[in-house]
């Protein structure tokens, strides 16, 4: 113990003497660890630890499954007969979105809700912080009307009142008891005001059809030592028996189910072990290069290591000694890297992307986990690049050293472990490089993507008219045509128009069926993303028109009823013939016939990286909607309105006019359509513009490992050099022996690289639209970058090798 | 085969300067074997430095045959010396990685020879000096005479008119630095020219005459 005091002690010393090998070193892992601790930091929270609530690891998410929408909703009679039939979990809840409009005590206000079954927080394991929760007898149609509060609306908007509980809350014109406030830590994917029963509804239409899916998804708790596994078999059993006993509305149906965590996290986990991996790969490149120092140390050092064990001490000691003197570094490194990580932190959570839910992130921070992590890399790194340099050392011969008087020479066994570092890290640093070039071409790919619509200057908007104010279908359709009225007469508006769903947040999917070309079983028809929209709607969205016209304002409810349909109708229905004049029938054998008048150019109502395969989309006019559904179909409309300047700069107006002809009319969801199409794209941004920072971080790293391997070199062979210029080399010869030296270790690294990458880069192929994860051309442009930049960094060693005095090197000795 | 005329080196540190080589004469024939003796700091590896073309920071006249060395710029002073000069160090200096067979196709590598034929004077030079049996061997094999007969070998090897010996035998003992000079003797006697630095009287006779050096200034021919 005594003598580890006394190494620690000489430790410091050996590194206060050495100011800027200290400095160098410290820096350069402190980079690299604080990198890694940073994204650790996200790791760490969004996919190890478990979700934010009681046994988290044991919830489980359900839909439904078929062979056209994989990830289908749960329809209310089968969530019965799942709860009822399943046995390997412990309760089963299901939970649907469904949005109010809270009114009296204020403005009136949108409110995010969901409706939830009774058993939903006891699958979450969350109790009420005032009130209970929700029971069974509450969760039936005709039950007395109950709501659930979260504890940020109950501050905000009810401004914490402790007697809340039994209290009356108008939501969208219906008064519902207050039976619970939520615990401020309570975390739901995104933001919820408010929940209420699901079984309230369950009455309706669209809840009791077995064939209607009404958004609803499934969770459940697994029994204790039940795995995801046995649950999965179980539910896709009970989902395959309920496709035989209803062949109508269940045929060829299945179940999907998964851990709510993996889930949760399955859009920016592989972002995230992608990066994690890259900081991985920096802080190796970041250990190479300070065991590259340390070698050239050790070599320096030769001496006072031979008189230390001329003096006694044993191979052992000397590499504890070297060793305290790398994990000194090390810590220190380590230390330094959590300050960088605390800044890094800020800048990741800054730029991460706004669809990873909120409980996932919360919680993100140099916790106790991440500081084990740190201390555990640090400790690690430090025995990394410590060991090879220090048993290099340990070996020097006693009796060449000491009689040679001290100069140093470079062992053989030494440059070549030299050697190999650099070529690990030009290998690794080509992988990082070609990660980052897939990466960046992919997100090009991505912008270049056509969208089908214009996204420039458009604002967005949404108006949810509540239910119990407009239940006549007059009443809603008036609304529309009053403000669409008013904000086309607005300055600064070109149009504007509504339509039900936008771009890139997905749309209703209907079965189609065209006339001559019907389907057998009804389950087959094609599923199309079916949207409706009033004629402004295409102006406002420079939707292109490829053949037949768009929706008039002569479309309407009494005239005949119409559809346009995408390019990708077009190729799957009518290939070779015009398909304007044609009809088709929307959501079954039933459906009244619809005349095709146009095509237009296929939009991305799935994100620019959709796979456009079976994704035909058709639109209707809004006011051709059928008359029974028309009220609760269009109470909810989006606005697109394009403008000539700056878009957000109308959405006070636009609010004003919506007060003008309702004061109680909230409107929500305001954005452009540009920030709509750049949120779809930012899980690939975000992992784009970070690997890319890595990978440049690396390609330094690795710049400045192959010159100082080169620049060590040259000053080890000054001598070699100078006998050689001696015997006739010119400056030409000896920049070619200096740099083919410098150029072979490259080339070695950028084919070990190319070859790690050809394996690797296919984990990362989910991350990729539109280039192969063998893109040849990145492959080929990253290693000519790279091999450049090694080039450069060879160059300067070698023109100092060129200037080599002949006779001052033979008179070195 | 070499005039020197008013040779003059100087270090210049500040306002001082330092004299190595002053107003230095030498004229020296094809086929003639001069040793430049003098005590240490006299200039005499000056002297070789500047004769070897390696040195180029000093003022004077210096015509190699018919060349003014004096006006060649660089490259052409390169080609000068890797066209005539072989040079012989003290320590050998022979590059330890390499085998003595390596050893000897270095000069050669820096020619526009081609394989085969560098391969057939690398053989011949093997046999001539009788070492063909030491060829694979590495430098930290040999003793210090065979090391300094593998240096002589390579300084012979592309057919050099001038060698230039830096105190050759200065490593080795009184046997092997006998054995070296008699080598440089033989060499001569087939043609070579040889200048040799040396601190040996006995060493000086084996060549035709002595130029002694003092303090930068040639003080007797």
């Amino acid at each position: 113990m005594n003598t580890f005091g006394q190494d620690i002690r000489y430790g410091f010393r050996m590194l206060w003497k050495s100011p800027g090998f200290t400095l160098v070193t410290v820096l350069a892992l402190a980079l690299g660890i604080g990198a890694n601790t940073a994204i650790f930091s996200v790791v760490n929270t969004v996919l190890l630890r478990p979700l934010p609530y009681a046994n988290g690891e044991r919830i489980v998410f359900m839909g439904e499954w078929s062979q056209q929408v994989p990830g289908m909703s749960v329809s209310y009679p089968n969530f019965i007969d799942w709860r009822d039939q399943q046995q390997t979990m412990e309760r089963i809840a299901a939970f649907r979105s469904a949005n109010y409009v809270v009114t009296g005590g204020g403005e009136p206000e949108r409110l995010d809700g969901r409706q939830v079954s009774a058993g939903f927080f006891e699958v979450l394991g969350v109790q009420p912080a005032l009130g209970r929760n929700f029971t069974p007898e509450e969760d039936k149609p005709g039950a007395t009307p109950v709501a659930l509060i979260s504890h940020g609306f109950w501050q905000r908007r009810l401004g914490g009142d402790p007697s809340i509980v039994n209290k009356q809350l108008q939501l969208s014109n219906e008064s519902y008891t207050v039976v619970g406030v939520l615990p401020q830590t309570f975390e739901w994917q995104s933001p919820v005001d408010v929940f209420v029963p699901v079984g309230l509804g369950a009455g309706n239409p669209n809840m009791t059809e077995r064939g209607n899916h009404p958004g609803m998804y499934v969770l459940g708790l697994l029994k204790p030592n039940v795995t995801v596994e046995q649950a999965r078999t179980e539910i896709k059993a009970i989902a395959e028996r309920l496709a035989v006993q209803y062949p109508d509305s269940n045929g060829g149906q299945s179940a999907v189910l998964d851990s709510l965590q993996a889930r949760a996290v399955q859009d920016i986990r592989p972002a995230l072990l992608l990066l994690l991996a890259a900081v991985g790969f920096v802080l190796l490149i970041a250990c190479a290069n300070v065991a590259n120092l340390l070698l050239a140390r050790a070599a320096s050092r030769s001496k006072e290591i031979a008189i230390r064990t001329a003096l006694g001490a044993g191979r052992l000691r000397i590499i504890r000694q070297l060793l305290t003197e790398s994990l000194l570094l090390s810590l220190m490194g380590g230390a330094l890297g959590l300050l960088f990580a605390m800044w890094g932190i800020d800048a990741l959570l800054a730029a991460l992307p706004e669809n990873v839910p909120r409980l996932l992130v919360s919680g993100i921070g140099l916790n106790t986990p991440v500081l084990l992590f740190t201390l555990t890399v640090s400790v690690l790194t430090g025995l990394l690049f410590g060991l090879a340099p220090a048993l290099q050392a340990s070996k020097s011969n006693l009796n060449e050293t000491l009689k040679d008087g001290g100069r140093t020479s470079a062992g053989v066994g030494r440059q070549r472990v030299r050697n190999v570092l650099v070529v690990a890290e030009v290998a690794l640093s080509l992988l990082l490089l070609v990660s980052a070039g897939l990466l960046i071409k992919s997100f090009m790919r991505l912008q270049e993507t056509e969208l089908g619509f214009n996204s420039d200057n458009v604002l967005t908007l949404r108006v949810p008219l509540p239910e119990a104010r407009y239940t006549q279908n007059g009443q809603v359709e008036n609304f529309w045509d009053e403000l669409m009225r008013r904000v086309r007469a607005l300055p600064g508006v070109e149009s504007a128009g509504l339509t039900r769903g936008l771009p890139m947040n997905g749309g209703i999917e209907s079965g189609i069926m065209v006339e001559g070309q019907e389907t057998t079983n009804p389950k087959d028809a094609t599923v199309a993303v079916n949207l409706y929209a009033d004629p402004g709607y295409f102006k406002a969205m420079d939707i292109k028109l490829v053949n037949g016209r768009f929706i008039s304002e002569q479309d309407t409810k009494d005239s005949p009823l119409v559809v346009m349909v995408d390019e990708m109708f077009v190729s799957k229905f009518f290939p070779s013939a015009d398909p304007v004049g044609k009809r088709l029938r929307i959501g079954g054998d039933r459906a009244p016939l619809r005349n095709i008048i146009g095509v237009f150019k296929h939009m991305k109502h799935y994100g620019p990286d959709e796979e456009d395969e079976g994704r035909v989309e058709i639109y209707t006019p809004y006011r051709q909607v059928p008359q029974e559904f028309f009220a609760a179909s269009n109470r909810s409309l989006w606005l697109a309105v394009k403008t000539k300047g700056d878009p957000t700069s109308l959405a006070p107006a636009i609010r004003n006019e919506v007060l003008q002809i309702d004061k109680d009319q909230p409107i929500s969801n305001i954005s452009t359509m540009e920030n709509i199409v750049a949120a779809t794209v930012a899980p690939q941004k975000f992992a784009t513009w970070l690997l890319a920072v890595f990978a440049a971080t690396a390609m330094l790293l690795a710049a400045i490992g192959i010159y100082g391997v080169m620049a060590y070199s040259v000053t080890q062979r000054t001598h070699e050099i100078g006998i050689r210029m001696a015997l006739g080399a010119g400056r030409r010869d000896v920049l070619r022996m200096v740099v083919s030296q410098g150029m072979k270790l490259a080339f070695i690294g950028v084919a070990l690289g190319l070859a790690g990458a050809v394996l690797l880069t296919r984990l990362m192929s989910s991350l990729l639209y539109g280039v192969s994860a063998t893109d040849p051309l990145t492959y080929g442009g990253v290693s000519v970058l790279l091999a450049t930049v090694a080039l450069l960094a060879c160059l300067i060693p070698a023109r100092k090798a060129t200037r080599v005095d002949p006779m001052i090197a033979l008179r070195y000795e | 085969m070499i005039r020197l005329r008013n040779i003059e080196k100087v270090y210049e540190q500040g306002v001082n300067k330092t004299y190595v080589l002053r107003r230095v004469d030498l004229d020296v024939r094809e086929g003639e074997f001069v040793s430049i003796m003098g005590p240490s700091g006299a200039g005499k590896s000056t002297l070789l430095a500047i004769l070897g073309l390696f040195d180029s920071a000093w003022t004077g006249e210096y015509h190699f045959w018919d060349a003014a060395v004096h006006r060649l710029g660089k490259k052409e002073r390169a080609e000068l010396h890797k066209s005539h000069i072989g040079f012989v160090f003290q320590s050998y200096h022979l590059l330890d990685h390499l085998t003595v067979y390596e050893n000897l196709d270095v000069p050669l590598s820096y020619k526009d020879i081609k394989k085969a034929e560098r391969q057939a004077m690398v053989a011949d030079v093997l046999d001539r000096f009788q070492i063909v049996g030491k060829k694979d061997l590495y430098p930290n094999q040999l003793s210090g005479g065979q090391q300094q007969l593998v240096a002589v070998a390579r300084a012979v090897i592309s057919n050099p008119k001038l060698i230039l010996a830096d105190e050759p035998t200065g490593n080795l003992h009184s046997s092997q630095g006998r054995e070296i000079m008699e080598l440089f003797k033989r060499l001569n006697d087939e043609g070579t020219t040889i200048i040799q630095v040396t601190h040996s009287e006995q060493n000086a006779q084996f060549g035709h005459r002595v130029v002694q050096l003092a303090d930068g200034w040639v003080v007797k021919e």
